[in-house]
């Protein structure tokens, strides 16, 4: 088990990671602070001076720099749609092994 | 008369979340003789709310996910006795807030909503809920200690199953006991506030079973099992800190009556391959 793999399917087939809403942003950087995996990026010469990076590299199912934002900016795939993605990749690699 | 608390809440004058703050607690405070702490004053000088702060049981008021009146209150190491986050309720009742910043009809309907809870929960708690908890746990739990600088982690090693977002349950028949783990108590430090499962609510598995939160974050607790929540651990309420004592015996989270513990087991670990993933983020997250 490593990192790049989540609950046994390689991380990169798991679509989990902050969308950030620009309507409603309002750059306090709250989550960019909170999060310890450098999910998001600050870039200060864009128009757009948050960007999220890395989504792989964020926790599949946490949602809690999302819980930090005070604008409500910040939202996340159905957990339950993504539980069964999960569960198919497992069932593909268990066939093709 | 309902309770009488200490009300903190929160400011934001340029958010109509932290006008619609003010209103709940300008209600309550008429309704139950409670009194309010001006945030902004509090900051300044805690001389005038020391008394009524120590005093009262406090009802914390935040009208977004910034938190600053839970913040302030974990600053000042208020207990907190009971909270509400507009932004979340609205999402709840699936009340939007409009974009003025003065207060519309829905505004004051959701107001009154809230309004409303904080008098009942009064009255439920009088009542007493009478669900017990049911799953039998092992007597004395054998646990594997892994130390990092001054920071104790333990880990059950027999008869838990878990999941990577660092939350156990502990089966039995067709019951199951949840809890978080050391990592998490550990990550969030002193935990102030417990948000329970509604008892009687189905749960998905990774679903969301409640919340902790501490001065520095919310956790949304990730259930590992699918099920009908059965029982929470209201000890909680009044000593979130028993998380902090030890999450996997009196500081347990929720029991549930299972609907799928044979499919929910694909996904989840034993202790052989947990404890590997709680000492990798041990050593590369924790400070």
């Amino acid at each position: 088990m490593s990192e790049d793999t989540f609950m046994g399917a390689p991380r990169d087939k798991i679509d989990w990671a902050p969308t950030i809403d620009y309507t409603k942003c309002n750059y306090c950087m709250e989550c960019v602070k909170f999060c310890p995996h450098q999910v998001y990026e600050v870039r200060e010469a864009e128009e757009k001076r948050l960007i999220v990076k890395n989504p792989n590299n964020c926790v599949v199912f946490c949602r809690a720099c999302g819980k930090t934002c005070g604008p409500d900016a910040l939202s996340f795939p159905n957990k339950n749609e993504t539980t069964k993605k999960i569960k198919e990749i497992r069932k593909e690699m268990e066939q093709s092994e | 008369m309902s309770k009488s608390y200490a009300i903190l809440p929160c400011n934001g004058l340029d958010k109509l979340a932290g006008s619609l703050s003010r209103e709940i607690a300008l209600r309550i405070a008429e309704q139950t003789g409670s009194e309010i702490i001006c945030p902004t004053f509090y900051r300044v000088s805690d001389v005038l709310y020391n008394k009524v702060a120590a005093e009262k049981p406090l009802l914390v008021i935040d009208g977004c996910g910034t938190r600053c009146a839970g913040k302030l209150a974990t600053e000042k190491a208020l207990k907190v006795a009971a909270k509400i986050n507009v932004a979340e309720e609205s999402k709840k009742y699936n009340i939007k807030l409009g974009s003025s910043l003065r207060l519309g009809e829905n505004e004051l309907r959701l107001c009154d909503l809230l309004v409303n809870n904080i008098l009942k929960d009064e009255l439920e708690d009088k009542a007493g809920q009478e669900v017990k908890d049911t799953v039998l746990m092992p007597a004395e739990i054998d646990y594997e200690i892994y130390q990092k600088d001054k920071f104790v982690f333990r880990l059950p090693k027999e008869g838990f199953y878990f999941n990577e977002n660092d939350c156990w349950a502990y089966v039995v028949g067709n019951k199951a006991r949840i809890g978080v783990t050391d990592y998490v108590q550990k990550s969030l430090s002193d935990i102030m506030f417990f948000t329970p499962p509604e008892i009687g609510s189905e749960i998905e598995q990774f679903g969301e079973a409640g919340a902790i939160e501490s001065g520095k974050a919310v956790f949304e607790i990730i259930c590992p099992v699918s099920g009908v929540v059965t029982a929470i651990n209201d000890e909680l309420l009044d000593y979130p800190e028993y998380i902090n004592d030890n999450p996997y015996e009196k500081g347990w989270i929720a029991e549930l009556e299972l609907t799928d513990f044979e499919s929910d087991k694909e996904l989840l670990l034993q202790f052989e391959e947990y404890v590997k993933i709680m000492k990798r983020k041990v050593d590369e997250f924790h400070v």
